[in-house]
This record gives structure tokens, C-alpha cells and sequence, in this order.
């Protein structure tokens, strides 16, 4: 939620932001020469870099060809808590008599970020060093306590545009990277061995074994580099298998390690005896070829899984905790109780439930409930941690914290929910479980077609037949599938946390929506206004002495200054009603109707068609009266995002059934949904989380399987319990931790370019299976017909892994969007036609 | 031939010397980032004296645990 403006693509030339880059609204541009902004929070982070002297910032981006445009967005707040004993106990690591903490910055999305956030030390003394993933943008700050205080760090990072996070589960980080750290070196190991045995066994292919010495040594050599390999690196696929079995299920793991097993087995025997072939070679390109395509799979997920950890950054960390003097100090929010009183500023969030004791403000619940709309509290008013006090100092005494909080208790259902979804049995696990079946029938049917012939025999056609028909597809093609998939969709800004969810993606039907924040843009602005540029001033600095809500939305739409240009008095608000006061010495009444007759305006019938008009369109009508005449409307609404439209068309393009499910009020949501078209469809107003969580479970269990599109707090229940979860980038971050996929970009179109790639995913996948199994049928035959020998089978191996590996590297299942291959189908489409 | 009686053991000796190199890099960390070097490569800085060197922190490769 940039604090910057939206308004884009108005006028031919537009003015750039000095500091991200993004156009600058027409009331903000400055004259020539003299740097333009986008929004407050881009003209501080830029005063801020050009006084440390890093202008090379601004160098440095434009190398970057790749950057997304980001607005600064600093909290410009005393982080405080950063430095509570028990933050520091939790989140930094005593380094060599200096403090280490990992970061989570927001805002880092190009390599001068990464220059900038580095530069840290020669900004502050006692920073000793700062590393910035960028992937991940997680700065490791290396700081020295006696010098410079936690909170200082976080403030400079802050204020150059990067709000730090903390994270909160240390320990679960450090055991991912130790789990990925070892399958890389397992991988390695593999590779190693198989690069060297590979040279071994192309000198004895060439001859070298004519000599018996020599071809002893060979052999010996070669089991020497093998055995470590299998044993280690291949460890995985033994305790895979091992788990299978005991879980009394096939698991593709198996017929990998009976041919690692029986190949290394006869290998050995062999070497031992001096004669027989010997499969050292196949056998380690095989495991290291396997461990890639695995660990591939894992560094491409690990993206998307590291952005849920954000959940628990994002959480407000901190609160102001107020003693009995009235003195309010910041203290982490795990450290208070049930029965303290804390101050709530305006603009903050509340960080605990509790109920109103002191002062009259509106907060916001729109990530709790999805109402676009604040809310006033007065005294004795409950509010929810994860609200935002939008006007008014509030004094809360404390009636919930943490997980008994009522988002706590959503988190809960949340995981809940997580839990009792059925774990998908996914394509490639069916298959590999009749494939193992018919090898080892295969393989069984071999060895006693040969068993006449000789242990010796029987070994090397059972060994032959594993190899022909080793499960590389499934193996190695499924997982390339999917990463190309995945690869592809993250440089799109789509974040996929799962494999499996490719699959369940390309085969739902249903997709549910949210309304706020996901269909339209979250937040009430002017949509409209009659009555000149002038009128409008004016009733902007009449509203600027109210506190509703409206005059925020007016705020960011009227010329910049209006409230101290006019003179006003005589202010009187009336609640449900309106606004009175003299501005310039004209008297002004704003509001519905009734409060303008009321008020002693005549009230026409043309203003009443227009208001009850924009009523229609869902919109909320106020009328302006200058004087005792009605000389204006302004009309105030949630805009539908721009691609809503055509989003909801493409979806519905694919054979998919939509609904809504939004907590807002079912009037506006139902007019919403008419706007897109989609009165016939099933659209439901004021759905509570719990509700959303409970339609989205009933949908599942009348077999309707659905995909919910949500953004707020209010939708992380449904998210978990959809089949899949698409979590909006726009609203709250906090909702993507539940969900399975993350999108970057506002809106629902990314989700629609997600479901294409998806299903032209699977049906790569289908092709790769396709291939592998007829290749494999028609190895498995020649295996049990004894025209393969080992050897043959360990050349062949390869062979159909190149064929499955390019098929799934040459797809595309995500077009980039302007790309020129696009255009050219675009036009080949267009000759076709008058022909 | 007998030269290989020598050479074979070398290399896998010398073999093994690379992959106990692989695993110390790997944790030690080198390759838990792999984006973000490619990156750095672009902030050279303007050329530092011999004398100023150590004091600049934080944008060399010091540091990793």
C-alpha cells in the first residue's frame, strides 16, 4: 500500500518520479529542473540519499534493465522495540563481540538496492557489515552494541526506503540451509564420481582392458569412486524407498534403488571375480542426473516458500505500553498482558484486542473483515489487533493478546484448515506407483525367463531390464516440467510454493474471488465530480475539518493546499448525514438528500436522477450546496481495478465457474459483481473469515474444488482451505503465508496468466510421460528378449532422459506477455483470416 | 601402460582434494546466494589508495559465517 497516488497513463508526457522511476501525478509535478515525486515517501528516501552523497543510486539503476518500479514507502517510525532485551535474546546471534540479525527489507527490487543497503556501514558507525540476499532481501547485518543500538540500524534502513523486518523463526532458517547445503554436496559428490568414473570407463571402452592388470586396476578404481557415491548421495533414495514400504506403498524410489542397488551389486561381484561387465559408469551418471533434477526442484521452491516466513515479519511486533503515570513506553507485544492499558497512535496499528478506554477515532478493518469503509470507535468499543487506527489517538485496555487475539484465533483455523486439506496424490506419484508395480513384475517375468540360463545370466538381463526402464521421466522430466513452470511464472511475478499446485491449478473448475482489494482497489476515492475545479477546492477544505472518511479520499484528489487557501467556520458535522460550515464567507452544505433538504436546500429532480443514479452503480452520492442551491455531486466508491473486467472474461473464457466472496456489504458487492458481469454467478455479501473459510469448505465437499483469489486477513481462512490459495499482492502481505501461490502484481490477471501456464504444464507433463513410457515399453520388451545387455540399456538410459529433458526445456508454458512471439502469432492469426 | 599404476591413484587423490573443496564451500555458504554476486560486479568503486583499503567494510568479500 504505496502512499503514492494512482493515477497513471493521463497526458502524453509524463514526468518520471526522481527516486523509483513511476509517473508522477499531474498535482505533484514540479517545474523543470527541479526533481518531481510520486508520493512523500520517494522525496524523503531521495533527500536522504542525496545528503549521504550515494547519487550513484540513481547511476546504478538505470544499468538494471529488469527493475520493477517501486515507490519508497518508509514508516518513518522509532523501530524502539528492536532494542527490548528480549527482542535482541530472540532475533541476533553474538558474533565474535559483535551482534548479527537478519532482516527482512521490503522494497529491495534492483541491484542499486543492493549497493545502497551495502553502503550501510559508511552511513552509521558501528555497522560492520552488511550482506544483502537479493533473491530473498534479506540483509545479514553484522553490528557492534556498544557503538550503535538496534533501532538505529533499522531507522537508516527505514529512512532510505527499505522498512526492516525481523524474522521471527531464526532456527527453522537456519535447518532449511543446512537441508539444502547437503543436497547440493550430495549432488556434488555424485557429480564428481560421475565425471571421473565416466573417464575410466570411455579409456576401457576404447580398449584400455585388454590388458588384464590394467583392467583390474580400472575396475577397482572405478569401485572406489562408485561406492562412496552410491552410499551417500544415493542414501536419499534408499530412505525414500525404506519409507514407501513401511507406508506399504510403491514409491518411485524403489525400482531406483533396486537398479543402484543390483547395478552396483553385480558391478561389485564382478570386480571381485575379474570378469563380467562392470555398470560403474551408468551407475553414478545415473544418481548424479537424478540428485540434479531433485535439487533443482528444491532451490526453485525455496523462493516462494521463504515468502511466507513473511507472515510472522509482518506481524506488528511492537506496543505502547501505557503504566499507571500515563507514561507510554514501545515493548514487544509478546511481553503484554491481559489488563494493561496501551496507547494506540493515529496511523498505527493495534497490536492486541481489547476495548476502547479513552478517546474517539475510525479504524480500519478491512484486513480483519474486507469493509472498505472505517469504522468509528468511541469508548467502550472493542477493537482487533491488525486493525489500523486511521484519526485519533486511542487509549486500549487489553482484553486478548497473541494467538487468543481474534486474528490469532483466524491464524489458527488458518493452519487448521492447512491441515485437514488432503494431501494431493499427484500425477507423476500415481503413475510411479503401477510403473514400479509392472517393472518389478517385469523384471520378476526376466529372471525367470533366464533362470536356465545361470545366476550369472539372470543377474545381468534383470539389471539390463531396471536400467531400459529407470524412471528417469517420472524421475528427472516431471520435476524439469514443473521448475521450467515455475522458473518462468516467478519472472512473471507469479510465486508458486508447491509443485503439486501446478497440477491442481490446471484441473479446478472454480475460482472464488474476493471483492476488496482483489477486484477493485481497496480504498475509497473520488470517482466522480460535477462542478468545476473551483467547487471542489472548496469542498475540500471543508471536509479537511471533518474526520470521516471521506475527506481522506478527498485529500488525495483535490489540489494540493486547498485547506489553507480558504477561510472556514462554522463547522457542523452531522453523523449519517453531512457536513456544514462557511468556506470564504459561503455557506456550504454537503451530504445526502435529506440532511440538503433538511438543511434548507431545494433539492431538484436532475440532481436527484444523477444521485440516485451513482447510488446505482454502487457508488455513495454527496451533494453539494453552495449558498441554498445544489451546484455539484461528488461521488465516492471503491474503483474496480482496470484489468478486473477482462480478467474475469478470461477466466471465464477457460471454462471456469466464478463466484464472490467478500466481507463488504452485499448491496456493493452485488453491484460490483453486475459491473463484470457477473450477476449470474454466485456472489455473496458479508461473509464473515470464518464464513468465507466455511463456504470455501462446503464448496470442496459437494466436489466443487475451488481456487480462491483473496488479498485480506479476512480471506487467509479461505486461502488454506482452497484447493488453492492465490494470495494478491496490494492489500495485506499477511495472507500469503496461508496461500499457495503468491502474485506480485496487483490484481487478477496475473492469476489468469498463472492458470494458462499451468495447464500448459500439465500437458507437458503428459507429453514427457507419453514418450518415456513408450520408450520404456519398447526397452522392457528387448530387456526380456535378452538384446540388451547392461550396457546397451545404460546407453539407452541416457538417451530417452535427453529426449525428455529438451522437450520440457524447450516449452514455454509462460509466455511473457509483450513478447515478440506473441506478436508474430498475433499477426499470422490476422494474414489467415481474409484468406 | 604401467604409467597409470602412478597417474590413476594421483588423480582420484587429487579428485578427492576438489570434492573436500566443494564441501567446504558449500558450508561455508558460497553457493546459499547465488544471485546476488553477479550483481556486486557492478559496484566498482572509484580506485581505493593501499592505506584506505581496510577501512572500507562491508562492500568487499569480508565477512561470511
Amino acid at each position: 500500500m504505496g502512499t503514492g497516488l494512482s493515477h497513471r497513463g493521463e497526458g502524453k508526457t509524463q514526468t518520471l518520479c526522481a527516486h523509483c522511476g513511476l509517473p508522477v501525478p499531474g498535482s505533484l509535478v514540479q517545474p523543470e529542473g527541479t526533481p518531481s515525486f510520486c508520493c512523500s515517501g520517494c522525496k524523503t528516501v531521495y533527500g536522504v540519499i542525496r545528503s549521504a552523497g550515494f547519487d550513484r543510486f540513481y547511476d546504478l539503476k538505470a544499468v538494471d534493465d529488469e527493475r520493477v518500479d517501486v515507490p519508497a514507502n518508509p514508516k518513518l517510525v522509532t523501530f524502539a522495540e528492536f532494542d527490548d532485551p528480549d527482542f535482541l535474546e530472540m532475533h541476533t546471534r553474538v558474533v565474535d563481540g559483535a551482534r548479527r540479525i537478519d532482516l527482512y527489507l521490503e522494497g529491495v527490487h534492483c541491484a542499486a538496492c543492493v549497493w545502497l543497503v551495502e553502503k550501510l556501514p559508511e552511513m552509521l558507525d558501528g555497522v560492520v557489515s552488511v550482506r544483502l540476499d537479493f533473491g530473498r532481501a534479506v540483509a545479514t547485518v553484522l553490528y557492534d552494541p556498544n557503538v550503535v543500538a538496534l533501532s538505529k540500524v533499522a531507522r537508516a534502513l527505514d529512512r532510505v526506503g527499505y522498512t526492516p523486518h525481523p524474522f521471527r523463526s531464526s532456527d527453522r532458517r537456519d535447518l532449511a540451509r543446512k537441508q539444502e547445503r547437503k543436497l547440493l554436496i550430495r549432488l556434488g559428490v555424485a557429480g564428481a564420481a560421475a565425471g571421473n568414473v565416466m573417464l575410466i570407463a570411455v579409456a576401457m571402452y576404447a580398449g584400455a582392458d585388454e590388458d588384464p592388470t590394467v583392467a583390474s586396476l580400472f575396475r577397482w578404481v572405478s569401485l572406489l569412486i562408485t561406492l562412496p557415491a552410491v552410499l551417500w548421495s544415493g542414501r536419499t533414495f534408499f530412505s525414500g524407498a525404506w519409507a514407501g514400504l513401511r507406508a506399504k506403498s510403491l514409491h518411485m524410489d524403489l525400482p531406483v534403488s533396486l537398479a543402484l542397488v543390483g547395478a552396483t551389486g553385480s558391478s561389485i561381484a564382478h570386480t571381485v571375480m575379474g570378469q563380467g561387465h562392470v555398470y560403474f559408469d551408468s551407475v553414478a551418471m545415473f544418481l548424479f542426473l537424478l540428485l540434479a533434477a531433485r535439487w533443482a526442484q528444491l532451490r526453485a521452491l525455496r523462493t516462494a516458500s521463504d515468502a511466507s516466513e513473511l507472515l510472522f515479519s509482518l506481524a506488528p511486533s511492537k506496543a505502547r505500553l501505557l503504566s499507571d503515570d500515563g507514561v507510554s513506553r514501545e515493548v514487544p507485544v509478546d511481553s503484554v498482558v491481559v489488563g494493561q492499558r496501551v496507547e494506540v497512535r493515529s496511523g498505527e496499528s493495534v497490536p492486541v484486542d481489547g476495548v476502547v478506554e479513552q478517546g474517539q477515532s475510525r479504524v480500519d478493518n478491512s484486513l480483519l473483515t474486507g469493509e472498505s469503509v472505517p469504522v468509528s470507535v468511541g469508548e467502550g468499543a472493542e477493537v482487533h489487533a491488525g486493525a489500523s487506527n486511521v484519526s485519533a489517538r486511542l487509549i486500549v485496555r487489553v482484553t486478548a493478546t497473541g494467538e487468543n487475539t481474534r486474528v490469532g484465533r483466524l491464524v489458527a483455523a488458518v493452519e487448521e484448515a492447512q491441515r485437514r486439506k488432503a494431501p494431493i496424490v499427484r500425477l507423476a506419484d500415481r503413475v510411479a506407483s503401477v510403473f514400479v508395480f509392472v517393472v518389478l513384475l517385469l523384471s520378476g517375468l526376466t529372471a525367470f525367463v533366464w533362470w536356465g540360463d545361470g545366476s550369472e545370466v539372470v543377474v545381468e538381463r534383470v539389471v539390463a531390464m531396471l536400467v531400459v526402464t529407470c524412471p528417469c521421466a517420472l524421475g528427472m522430466a516431471t520435476p524439469l516440467a514443473l521448475i521450467n513452470a515455475l522458473g518462468s511464472a516467478a519472472r512473471n511475478g507469479i510465486f508458486v510454493k508447491g509443485a503439486d499446485t501446478v497440477e491442481a491449478l490446471a484441473r479446478l473448475r472454480h475460482v472464488v474471488l474476493d471483492k476488496t482489494g482483489t477486484l477493485t482497489q481497496g480504498k475509497v476515492s473520488l470517482t466522480s465530480f460535477e462542478g468545476g475545479d473551483g467547487l471542489l477546492e472548496a469542498v475540500a477544505a471543508l471536509e479537511a475539518q471533518s474526520s470521516h472518511l471521506i475527506a481522506h479520499a478527498l485529500e488525495a484528489s483535490a489540489p494540493a493546499g486547498a485547506a489553507e487557501r480558504h477561510r472556514v467556520e462554522d463547522v457542523e458535522e452531522v453523523a449519517g448525514g453531512g457536513l456544514r460550515g462557511t468556506v470564504d464567507g459561503r455557506r456550504m452544505v454537503l451530504g445526502t438528500v435529506a440532511f440538503l433538504r433538511g438543511s434548507g436546500v431545494e433539492v431538484g429532480p436532475e440532481w436527484l436522477d444523477r444521485s440516485s443514479r451513482a447510488a446505482e452503480r454502487g457508488d455513495t452520492p454527496v451533494l453539494v450546496a453552495a449558498d441554498g442551491a445544489v451546484s455539484g455531486l461528488a461521488t465516492f466508491g471503491d474503483p474496480l481495478r482496470e484489468d478486473s473486467l477482462r480478467a474475469v472474461g478470461a477466466l471465464r473464457r477457460m471454462g471456469m465457474t466464478l463466484g464472490v466472496l467478500s466481507g463488504d456489504h452485499p448491496a456493493v458487492v452485488a453491484r460490483v459483481a453486475e459491473s463484470l458481469g457477473m450477476a449470474k454467478d454466485e456472489v455473496r455479501g458479508g461473509v464473515s473469515p470464518e464464513g468465507k473459510l466455511a463456504a470455501v469448505e462446503q464448496m470442496a465437499a459437494q466436489g466443487r474444488e475451488a481456487a480462491m483469489i483473496g488479498d485480506g486477513v479476512n480471506d487467509a481462512g479461505a486461502l488454506a482451505a482452497a484447493r488453492v490459495g492465490i494470495a494478491v499482492r496490494g492489500g495485506a502481505e499477511i495472507s500469503l503465508a496461508t496461500a499457495d501461490v503468491f502474485l506480485t502484481r496487483p490484481g487478477v490477471m496475473p492469476a489468469v496468466h498463472l492458470v494458462r501456464g499451468c495447464r500448459a504444464t500439465l500437458r507437458l507433463v503428459y507429453r514427457n510421460l507419453g514418450i518415456s513410457l513408450v520408450y520404456n515399453a519398447l526397452g522392457a520388451s528387448l530387456a526380456l528378449a535378452g538384446y540388451i545387455d547392461p550396457l546397451v540399456a545404460a546407453v539407452l538410459m541416457p538417451i530417452s532422459s535427453l529426449t525428455v529433458v529438451l522437450s520440457s526445456a524447450l516449452a514455454r508454458p509462460f509466455p511473457l506477455q509483450e513478447g515478440p512471439s506473441r506478436l508474430v502469432a498475433g499477426v499470422a492469426r490476422e494474414r489467415e483470416v481474409p484468406a | 601402460m604401467t604409467v597409470v599404476f602412478v597417474l590413476l591413484p594421483l588423480v582420484v587423490v587429487l579428485a578427492a582434494a576438489f570434492v573436500a573443496m566443494f564441501i567446504w564451500a558449500t558450508r561455508d555458504g558460497q553457493f546459499d546466494d547465488v544471485r546476488t554476486p553477479q550483481l556486486r560486479i557492478l559496484f566498482e568503486e572509484d580506485p581505493v589508495t593501499q592505506a584506505e583499503a581496510p577501512l572500507r567494510g562491508g562492500s568487499g568479500e569480508k565477512e561470511r559465517s
